[in-house]
């Protein structure tokens, strides 16, 4: 753990780089982790009760750049969600796009750093997953953020609670992966309906 | 008391029809169909005279009892011509469904009814499960989510996607929005625990019908606790009571008559396929497991003159605790119009008047 309470946690999987970061601590890979990792590398960063600042993003991104991982896909749980957001406005050419599950609401905005004021000119692909029944944060935060980013999609994982990766697995994974692979081109349907050819 | 009228086409066969579901559709005479529809609006236009509250139409499939495959055509006919009742939509078969597709017409609805729909969602009996190839073994999960996705589409102010179960859109943003905020007076239909959940997690009312009173309070007394965990009251008009309801101007009159009723369902599945549906469409009351009734005729729940009548619908509102009666005065699936007629002058002149205050 670093002197700024960034931790590195597990790495699973092989390819592009995914960096996950939470606020929480010590928490091992769920089954999302299993099955993202099928397709990417999944590096764990927890920033356990560090608040969100621009100074937390720099250090990040030199602790990615220490690690060898240049350009990434960015993906933030909960309360790391506002963290993620200054990483990616810190170097917006190093991240490739950002999955942000149940998000947490924007931290009330200080003189000189305000997410409000920076997010409409964040172009970053944004995937925004809110559980159906998120009794926590709820879906406000994830309206908010829409609201806000010229380049986010709002998508809501029914059923599922604020540990959508946890709860629904295999949804919360399908449709990481599609955004992270397609981006904004994840709205149109490959679902293949033909029953006999 | 609020009074809705079940609209169920009354289509009168020339020829006596097969009695098994689904029904031939080459038996279908277009002479008796035009006649039937022909007929819908002159009786409308007396009921809403009569000071009914609602007209409401149900989604049925494959036989004539009750002619609205698609309510929602139905729906729109009877708004653009009447001004004053409300539209129940009792209501679209949302297993079946497209969910957002549903969201949008009963938006644009809303908006042509210039605010008097209601709507009523529920899972379909077990023989609709047949008409579009429905798995009935997945039947209840489609209809929680659907509703939920209904409702989300109705409310939600940006572009959203949905990752379901049974349902995924990645882009849903619907116009029209109901005229009605946040959302037209909805109810989840049906007596189990899982629609008595449902309704009062998200606030909608809850409708029950045919059974017996002390049956039903069952529902909506699990109802009503299940809205006090969430931490309300329904009104008593977030309770619709669907029946059956036979008056006449003596109690003895009244039971001659239900007597001459047939006892069996007009058009059942053939018992093989019965039988193998029972063994996947399971059903409850408050979580007590129940039967659908699937051969024998609905029960009719108000039978006998003005008074007794009205002492029974009392009994209705004390014990299931209903605030909406949704009423067929002569069997649903009857084309005879003569004797629902009758029926509508005695209702409307004798027991309306008097179930208006209970």
């Amino acid at each position: 753990m670093s002197e700024t309470g960034v931790r590195e946690g597990h790495v699973a999987g092989e390819g592009a780089a995914l960096v996950h970061l939470t606020a929480a601590r010590g928490s091992g890979p769920t089954p999302a982790h299993r099955l993202l990792a099928q397709r990417f590398r999944v590096l764990a960063l927890e920033t356990p009760g560090v608040p969100a600042s621009p100074e937390v993003a720099a250090t990040l991104a030199g602790t990615l750049q220490s690690l060898g991982v240049e350009r990434f896909n960015l993906m933030a749980t909960a309360d790391a969600a506002p963290t993620a957001l200054w990483l990616a406005l810190h170097a917006p050419e190093r991240v490739l796009a950002m999955v942000l599950e149940a998000p947490a609401p924007m931290p009330a905005p200080s003189h000189e750093a305000s997410l409000e004021r920076r997010l409409p000119g964040l172009a970053t692909p944004t995937l925004l997953l809110v559980g159906t029944r998120d009794d926590v944060a709820g879906p406000a935060p994830g309206r908010a953020y829409k609201a806000l980013m010229p380049n986010a999609h709002l998508v809501f994982v029914y059923d599922a609670g604020p540990a959508v990766g946890a709860d629904r697995p295999e949804a919360f994974a399908e449709v990481a992966i599609d955004f992270l692979e397609r981006r904004e081109a994840f709205v149109i349907s490959r679902a293949a309906t033909v029953i006999h050819p | 008391m609020k009074v809705s009228f079940f609209e169920t086409i009354r289509y009168l066969p020339p020829e006596p029809l097969p009695s098994e579901w689904p029904v031939p559709s080459g038996t279908y005479d277009r002479e008796a169909g035009a006649a039937a529809f022909r007929g819908v609006m002159e009786r409308l236009e007396y009921v809403e005279q009569l000071g009914f509250d609602w007209v409401s139409v149900s989604e049925h499939h494959y036989s004539p009892r009750i002619l609205t495959p698609s309510p929602i055509v139905a729906a729109a006919y009877i708004a653009a011509r009447l001004p004053r009742l409300k539209i129940a939509l009792l209501g679209p078969i949302v297993p079946h469904s497209n969910p957002v597709r549903v969201a949008e017409e009963l938006a644009m609805l809303d908006n042509l009814a210039q605010g008097r729909l209601i709507v009523g969602l529920l899972r379909g009996t077990a023989n609709e499960a047949l008409t579009y190839d429905l798995n009935p073994a997945e039947a209840r999960q489609r209809t929680d989510e659907g509703m939920e996705l209904i409702l989300k589409a109705w409310t939600e102010p940006h572009p959203f996607g949905w990752q379901g179960r049974h349902f995924r859109y990645r882009t849903v943003s619907i116009w029209p929005r109901p005229l009605q905020q946040p959302h037209p007076p909805t109810y989840a239909l049906g007596t189990s625990r899982e629609s008595c959940e449902f309704a009062a997690r998200h606030h909608l009312g809850c409708g029950v019908s045919y059974g017996p009173f002390d049956v039903m309070a069952r529902a909506t007394r699990y109802y009503r606790e299940q809205c006090a965990r969430h931490g309300w009251q329904p009104t008593p008009e977030q309770i619709v009571y669907r029946a059956n309801m036979l008056v006449a101007d003596t109690d003895e009159e009244a039971h001659a008559l239900l007597r001459r009723q047939p006892d069996q369902a007009p058009f059942v599945m053939r018992a093989g396929v019965r039988e193998a549906m029972m063994t996947l469409d399971s059903r409850n009351i408050a979580g007590q497991a129940r039967s659908p009734i699937v051969t024998g005729a609905l029960p009719t729940t108000f039978v006998g003159s003005p008074d007794t009548v009205v002492e029974q619908v009392r009994r209705c509102r004390e014990v299931v605790g209903a605030g909406v009666l949704d009423l067929s005065l002569h069997p649903p699936g009857a084309g005879d119009l003569e004797p629902l007629m009758r029926a509508l002058d005695l209702f409307g002149g004798k027991v309306l008047p008097r179930i208006r205050d209970l």
